[in-house]
Order: structure tokens, then sequence, then C-alpha cells
């Protein structure tokens, strides 16, 4: 998993993104025929609120060079408030993660509503940008 | 300080004689002269055991959730209407009163199962700066007089002003008064000196270089033997399985791999957040001396500035985790 960077290296994220709407919105990407890099590993979970801290900083372990959390906007959750509860988590989390010296853009936080296909292409741009900028996860990562 | 000695064996006495209490939990004299251990007194003639000093630095919250919790666990088979109540009497400090707050709060146990009495605290000693001060001799005896301690080893004494050998946690903190309480021993103690500068540290670690940070944080958990002290100690640290002993799935592995130590330092101290109440208690047991403060205290200054929230500090206040607002801070949130 910790190949040098070279010209060909391209990275891998994983996107842990919401049933209700980011999922939604990345079929929707797709139906409408966008262009994003396919970099991108998507894994569903019912909800934003459903990402456990420890899922993203595992995956960080298990080598990946970035991770995107994405759900439905504040106020739109298909279980009321389960993304306000995990905007709670995740602002601990993303600060703590940079304050210990894992690079801020390794993880990623947005929201991406059902009807945002074009923002979900966006979105998975500009991450995989971010992540490409800083080259191969070195930090935390697990060698086997 | 001897006068609340007295006064908090009388109040034990006093709650287990008149059955109030089960069990009280304190502090007696340890077997080594710099530290006191925790003790569970259920005879009310064996109050005497019970000191109240410098060197009392453990949560006491931590075993009434273990009593309590055990006590619920062995009932498990009774008849509800047979099953009984487990009320333990704590020695309480302000950090302690806080630990209970949290318990509390997440419905760990009722109020009427736990009777604090409460003391006003001025700090205590850290072991690990008693042996920095005498180069890691032996501590043959130790006292507190006034400002200072005076310390006898094999080689001599030595006299060392109280402010230095007092835990950095005590140094900044905010709550050395009982939050709660339901007999308060003495008069409150003033408040410490230095409770405005806590974060100074934090601020300074924040403004080093991304690579400062991450080299400081290996360094520190490359020191970590994985013994699971800092977690058997902390009171907010309940779980019945911790995810260090889960295997299915197995979060973190047990082996030597140094990434293995850094998350589950990590994890466990985000665990903790919105409820490291900063009691000292994990440093204070650390046997590496791992500089876990450094990054609890990140936890505890987000968490008051995001949201505005300090660990336990009433009854009132739920941990920031577990509770949200729609006008939560989201800054953080990637727009492309």
């Amino acid at each position: 998993m910790t190949e040098k960077a070279n010209e060909n290296w391209e990275p891998k994220i994983i996107a842990f993104v919401c049933n209700w709407c980011t999922y939604a919105g990345a079929d929707l990407a797709g139906i409408s025929r966008l262009q994003y890099p396919p970099n991108v590993r998507l894994i569903r979970l019912p909800c934003s609120g459903r990402v456990n801290p420890f899922y993203i900083v595992k995956a960080l372990q298990e080598g990946v060079d970035g991770v995107l959390v994405s759900g439905c906007h504040p106020g739109e959750c298909h279980y009321i408030s389960g993304n306000m509860s995990a905007r709670r988590k995740f602002a601990l989390l993303k600060n703590f993660l940079s304050y210990v010296g894992i690079e801020p853009d390794r993880t990623i936080f947005t929201w991406v509503s059902a009807s945002e296909g074009e923002k979900f292409a966006e979105v998975i741009k500009g991450v995989t940008e971010k992540v490409k900028a800083l080259g191969p996860a070195q930090k935390l990562v697990k060698k086997l | 300080m001897e006068n609340i000695e007295k006064q908090v064996q009388e109040h034990a006495k006093k709650l287990l004689a008149e059955g109030k209490a089960d069990v009280i939990i304190g502090y007696e004299k340890g077997t080594l002269p710099s530290q006191t251990a925790p003790c569970f007194i259920t005879d009310p003639d064996d109050a005497g055991r019970l000191v109240w000093n410098r060197f009392c630095s453990v949560n006491l919250a931590k075993y009434a959730h273990d009593i309590i919790f055990r006590h619920k666990e062995s009932q498990q088979r009774t008849k509800p209407e047979e099953r009984t109540k487990k009320v333990v009497g704590i020695v309480a400090r302000g950090c302690t009163t806080r630990s209970l707050t949290i318990h509390l709060q997440e419905k760990q146990y009722d109020r009427d199962q736990i009777v604090i009495i409460g003391v006003p605290c001025t700090g205590f000693i850290a072991n690990k700066k008693i042996s920095i001060a005498v180069d890691g001799r032996e501590v043959v005896e130790c006292s507190v007089n006034g400002d200072s301690l005076s310390v006898k080893t094999k080689d001599g004494g030595k006299d060392i002003p109280l402010r230095d050998v007092l835990a950095d946690n005590c140094l900044t903190c905010r709550f050395n008064n009982p939050i709660i309480s339901d007999v308060m021993i003495g008069e409150a103690a003033p408040p410490m000196a230095d409770a405005e500068r806590e974060y100074e540290g934090i601020d300074e670690f924040e403004n080093l270089p991304v690579e400062e940070r991450w080299a400081y944080f290996t360094k520190e958990m490359g020191k970590c033997i994985r013994c699971y002290a800092c977690r058997n100690a902390c009171p907010s640290c309940y779980c019945k399985t911790c995810f260090v002993e889960q295997s299915q799935p197995k979060w973190v592995g047990a082996g030597i791999d140094e990434t293995d130590t850094q998350v589950f330092q990590i994890m466990r101290m985000f665990h903790t957040a919105g409820r490291c109440v900063d009691c000292g208690a994990c440093l204070e047991v650390c046997p590496m001396g791992v500089d876990l403060r450094k990054f609890l205290k990140k936890l505890d200054k987000d968490d008051f500035q995001l949201f505005e929230n300090r660990a336990g500090e009433s009854m009132d206040s739920l941990p920031s985790l577990s509770v949200y607002s729609e006008d939560d801070k989201e800054e953080f949130i990637f727009e492309p």
C-alpha cells in the first residue's frame, strides 16, 4: 500500500456515504453521465451518523490515502438528527487528527444531497486533487 | 488538611454506622511514603484508616462505577423484587465529582446510589515529579510543610517548593471544589492560580509545523507498552468490553506494531472526548510517562471552544457528543 509517489501514482480514497443523500447523489451523477476521477471507493451506510470515527482512523491505518465522509445536509437527515450528531464527532476528530500530525486534507467531510449529482462529481474531483497534492499516506499506515 | 481528614473519618463512620452507605471509598496510607492507595471501608471501626492529603491522586469515581456495576451484574439471576441496591459513599474532590456527574448523566447508576463526601482540593503531588526532583532515588520519607515538600532519600533530604511537584492538571484546575456533594467538608478551596492558562501548552503545540507534531506524537506513543493502565484508571473508560479486547471485529492489533499503539491511543483518547475531566489519573498511573495530557487537553479545548462545554461541570450540561445543536460550527465542511 505504500508505493512510492511517481507519475503514475493514483490515490486510493474511501468514501463513507449516507444511503439517502450522497449515495443517491452519486447515482444521479452516474445517470447524468458526469465524469469524475475513479479513485474513490464508496461504502454505503444508512446515515453519516453511522460512521464510527474508528472507521476513519482504521481506514487510514489500512493504508488509504484519504477518507471522505458525506451525508445529508443538516436538517435534511432521513433520521432527523443523525448528521448533526455526526457533525460534532467529525469536528472533534478532524481537529484531533490534524493536531497529532496527520495532514488535515486526508480526512474530508462534506454534505451532498440526492439532487446534487453535479456537486458529487465536483466533490470527488476536489478531494482527489487535494489528496493527490499530499502524495501517498505515510503516517499511521500499518506496514505489512 | 488534618482537620479535613478527621472530618472525613467521622462522616465515613457515621454513614456506615447509620447504614446510609454499604461501603466508603477513600484513600488510605500506601506502601510507599509518597503514595496513597484507594481503600474500601465497610466496617465503621475501620474508618480511621482513611486519609486525606496531597498524595491522594487516583480518581475514585472509577471504583464507585466498578462496585455498583459488579453488584448489578451479580444480581442478574435474582428476582426483580428481591434485588438490592448498593449504596457507595465516596470521598470526592472536584474532578472526582465531575466524573460522578458524567456517570450520572450517562445513566450508569442513580443519584441515590452514591453518597458524596465532598472535600476541597488544592492539588495533588505527581509522583513522577518527585522522582525527577530526586533523580530517581528511592524516597524514604515524604511530608508536606506549608508550601514545600520535604523529601528524604537514603543520601539526604531535600525541600522542594510545592508548585514544582503539583500535578500539571492540578496547577490549571478550574474545578477544585466538588460540583455536587451530600456532605461538604471544610471551606471551599481558593481557585488555582493558573486556571486561565490551561490551554497555553496546547496553543503552542498547535502552532508547530505538522511534521513536528507528528514527530512528537510518535515519540510519545513509542514509549507506550500497551499495559492499558490509562484505560483501567480512567473513570470515563467503563465499557464492559473495551475495543482493544474485542475480536469481532478486531479493531486494533495486539502486537508490537507501532501503528496499532498509535491507533489505540488515538481512539482511547477520542472516546473520552467531551468526557475527560482532566483528573490526571491516566498520567499518574502510566508507567512509561507518556505525555497523554498534551493530546487529551486538545480535545478538551475543542470541546469548550466549539461546543462551550466543560465535561461534568454541572448536571445540566451533557457530554457534548451526546447532544447536538443546529447551529454547530461547520467551517471544516468541504465545499468544492
